[in-house]
């Protein structure tokens, strides 16, 4: 078949009462969409928001007809879904990229791959060279183009999507969490490309995020919730309905966080407007206008007690390693500690040796160079990863969660996975019952899901009881690498609490992030990896607060203090270095009050 | 670590062997294999060695990497001729021992059987694993296969198949590893105790390991779909198989090398 030409039109999706349902395996109707009404204009780029299960998905596949509405009228591209004439010339001019980049590549070598779609319409052979160096040239992966797809890099390989994509000449691009596994500097590399192929090829753009800041990339914003649609405008008219997006189990930009909690303790809520949400610049301008203007209350600190306590459990020593198949070292004289009661992160960028590190704290991979010693309490000494004997020791003392630990679940039922660590741990068949139920408890699983198949779950609830089956040999120290990728979130708030929840029981953690602001809010002190060396260990504050390593490694301010930071010109006397919403609101007002009774 | 699986043996470079339509080979391959099988006596046995260390010069590859990619069927070889030895009772009695008796006949005959595995072995290396990409093979295969399809053999799927299970090996590799590592934490152990017990830890990597190869099945499948994926049916190629003068040359040259030994025994029969 050819590749038929696309009508003139208008709209590039027109969706009138469109649901969508469909039976699962246990015969119970789902309706993921429900009467949805749209119409998305040529060139338009538009975010969806929602819970994981809000539909969103299934929203999308009704776009590029990978499904059919189940009643209503669907139109892309002016053409009806129904037609069956229609079906492949909407089809091949539709592009779709998923989350997980892995299982989207079916070529065995990047060249192979964009050339799967052209192939697939028929495309004859100069022809479809030429489309697949443009489409390699225009994401810059045209030197890769020989190169196994095992041997890229995350963000690579979503450009290789992307590049498939582009070689069949879509005009209606769909992103489905297509960056919700990019570390932040794939991640905007990603969107320079979107935003580059709006402008350039007027690409109209359906973007399926949890991500507030990409959403507010987007010229319109639908908010998805079972299926239906609650919110529907510009990002600054979605965004203002504060309390609604909060309900619906979504966050504020973290600007706009801000600006929300200055008005509920000033008492100005009914003042904010729309306009004051279209960007960080106004969101700021609002803060000001608002400590300027409003009645200041008094404001009493949250001050929580440091729950961190002198003991050390965890110390690392000029550790270093280096893998036979590579010339550089990995890692190589990494030295920092860790008490009880106390969050250390470790940030650095992808291929920073961060995995590496975090595979010798329980000796999964033993140091070749420098130690790992944990503190034993029972023997009241330190033990360390050197002798074999006390390896299986401290695989109890140290729990290790590696990224989308949802993989790793194997048992029939819940209750049964949870107690694998515990038994092997040489945990008794009590102890064990007792151990399985704290910790369900402590993320917050029902205990009635105990006798169901880990398999049936939904992802949270999976990576909750990933979470559980480590927590449940009770270590005392965890080691956790991003807990709550891939999260909608609110199940990454609800992660981040059992976190914070942990250390308030005195578990030394050590958290992997890429997210800035909850590494810096929840952390004592933080690990900067940098192609294998350690740059910088000490407490957010010394970090943030000017120090130079932040510039020289291109890494990213929290959002919150970005936005204190101007804030500042107008508040010169504001403690710039609070990582909390509502420690940065106080501190607002405070240094408001000074201003004013200056003047 | 596991990562570092390499799979089918392929040895990178640029020889005319490498270059060679793999169709060419995989014909050349089956022409080869009749033919040791055919021939009996040794001087046809000595010239279809001598092509086969043609064969050889012309891959490039090292011997010390030849070699060592027969080394897995020695042990075969050793067994076949040693059975060879003792079963077959012909001509004149060379030793005799007990129940064993050693014979001229079963001597030159064991010697034969383990040395066309040799070559049979020496052909399939250097035709098919060592210098053929296992994406061209499956190319090949289907290419050669269409005939078949009118037959409603699924030739084109089954191609895809092997094409798409050879991209995600190394994807799968990656992932067991990670796995493993996973439940080692949670205090496995794959390398101590009785191997009963080491075959039930397993289940502790295998189910997951299926369960993520079936999600990514699912969602490989959409994601094709998405790219208009409908069977072979007027798809095209990015690199189709052409062949080439020189394939054609090379084609008549090998087989005639395999087919001369053929020919020479046959007329040595007749006589």
């Amino acid at each position: 078949m050819d590749e038929s030409k696309l009508p003139e039109y208008d709209l590039t999706a027109d969706a009138k009462q469109v649901s969508f349902r469909y039976t699962t395996i246990n015969d119970d109707e789902v309706t993921a969409v429900d009467s949805v009404s749209l119409s998305i204009n040529k060139g338009e780029y538009v975010a969806i928001l929602g819970r994981n299960g809000s539909g969103k998905s299934s929203l999308a596949k009704l776009f590029n007809v990978l499904e059919l509405p189940s009643s209503g009228k669907m139109k892309v591209f002016s053409l009806d879904t129904d037609d069956d004439e229609c079906f492949w010339t909407i089809r091949s001019h539709s592009g779709m990229v998923f989350q997980n980049p892995d299982n989207q590549i079916v070529g065995t070598t990047v060249e192979e791959d964009v050339a799967f779609g052209p192939e697939n319409l028929g495309v004859p052979l100069p022809m479809l060279k030429d489309r697949v160096e443009e489409a390699l040239r225009y994401v810059g992966l045209e030197e890769k183009a020989q190169k196994q797809p095992t041997e890229l890099s995350g963000g690579q390989k979503q450009k290789l999507a992307i590049a498939g994509v582009l070689a069949m000449s879509p005009e209606m691009l769909i992103l489905d969490e297509s960056t919700s596994m990019l570390d932040p500097k794939a991640r905007d590399e990603f969107l320079q490309l979107i935003e580059r192929l709006r402008k350039e090829k007027n690409m109209t753009v359906i973007h399926i995020t949890h991500d507030m800041h990409e959403a507010y990339l987007a010229d319109r914003i639908f908010v998805l919730s079972h299926g239906k649609i609650l919110l529907e405008g510009s990002p600054a008219h979605v965004f203002s309905q504060t309390e609604t997006i909060r309900n619906l189990g979504l966050e504020l930009p973290k600007w706009a966080e801000l600006l929300r909690k200055v008005a509920l303790l000033t008492g100005e809520t009914n003042s904010l407007t729309e306009d004051d949400f279209l960007s960080k610049d106004t969101a700021e301008a609002a803060i000001k206008r608002i400590l300027m203007t409003a009645q200041l209350p008094n404001t009493e600190d949250e001050e929580c007690a440091s729950t961190v306590e002198e003991r050390i459990t965890l110390r690392v020593t000029e550790l270093g390693h280096h893998y036979d198949h590579s010339d550089k070292a990995a890692i190589e004289n990494v030295n920092f500690e860790a008490r009880r009661g106390e969050v250390v992160a470790v940030i650095g960028h992808s291929g920073s040796g961060k995995t590496t590190l975090i595979s010798h704290l329980n000796g999964i991979i033993r140091p070749q160079t420098g130690r790992i010693e944990v503190w034993d309490s029972k023997s009241k000494e330190y033990i360390s990863t050197e002798s074999n004997a006390q390896v299986k020791a401290i695989r109890k003392h140290v729990g290790l969660l590696f990224q989308y630990p949802e993989h790793q679940l194997f048992e029939e039922t819940v209750e049964k996975d949870i107690s694998y660590g515990p038994l092997k741990m040489g945990y008794s068949e009590e102890e064990t019952k007792k151990l399985v139920k704290e910790a369900m408890a402590l993320v917050g699983l029902d205990s009635n899901i105990a006798t169901r198949s880990p398999f049936e779950l939904s992802g949270g609830q999976k990576r909750r009881v990933a979470f559980a089956g480590v927590l449940a040999m009770d270590p005392e120290i965890l080691v956790l690498d991003e807990p709550a990728a891939g999260l909608d979130p609110k199940g990454q708030r609800e992660i981040f609490g059992y976190i914070e929840s942990l250390k308030q029981k005195g578990k030394t953690i050590i958290l992997v992030s890429h997210n800035m602001d909850e590494a810096a809010k929840i952390a004592d002190r933080i690990v900067v990896l940098c192609k294998g060396k350690q740059r910088f260990f000490g407490t957010p504050k010394e970090l943030f607060g000017g120090n130079q390593v932040l510039s020289d490694m291109r890494l990213e301010k929290p959002i919150i203090l970005r936005t204190l930071d101007d804030l500042r010109e107008s508040f010169p006397t504001l403690d710039t270095c609070v990582f909390r919403i509502g420690k940065a609101a106080n501190a607002l007002i405070a240094a408001a009050k000074e201003v004013r009774s200056k003047c | 670590m596991l990562t570092d699986i390499s799979v089918g043996r392929y040895f990178h470079g640029n020889s005319v062997l490498h270059r060679l339509d793999p169709r060419v080979k995989v014909i050349l391959f089956i022409a080869y294999m009749i033919c040791v099988f055919m021939v009996t006596n040794p001087v046809s046995m000595l010239l279809i060695f001598a092509t086969t260390l043609f064969i050889a010069l012309l891959s490039r590859i090292k011997v010390s990497a030849i070699l060592r990619s027969v080394r897995p069927v020695l042990f075969l070889m050793i067994f076949i001729f040693v059975l060879n030895v003792l079963t077959i009772h012909e001509g004149e009695t060379l030793w005799s021992w007990w129940y064993i008796t050693i014979t001229q006949g079963g001597l030159t005959k064991a010697v034969l059987m383990a040395f066309r595995l040799f070559l049979l072995i020496m052909s399939t290396n250097l035709l098919l694993t060592l210098t053929t990409t296992p994406l061209k093979l499956s190319d090949a295969l289907e290419s050669m296969g269409k005939p078949l399809a009118y037959l409603h053999v699924p030739v084109h799927e089954m191609a895809m198949m092997m094409s798409i299970a050879l991209r995600f090996i190394p994807t799968l590799v990656e992932e067991t590893d990670k796995i493993m590592k996973a439940q080692v934490s949670r205090g496995a152990d794959y390398d101590t105790g009785s191997f009963l017990k080491r075959a039930k830890g397993y289940v502790t990597v295998l189910v997951p390991l299926f369960v993520s190869a079936f999600k990514r099945a699912e969602e490989l499948a959409v994601a094709m779909d998405a790219r208009c994926y409908r069977g072979g049916v007027g798809k095209t190629k990015l690199h189709p198989l052409k062949m080439h003068k020189s394939d054609v040359i090379w084609l008549l040259v090998l087989s005639f090398l395999a087919i001369a030994p053929v020919v020479l025994d046959l007329s040595m029969k007749i006589k």
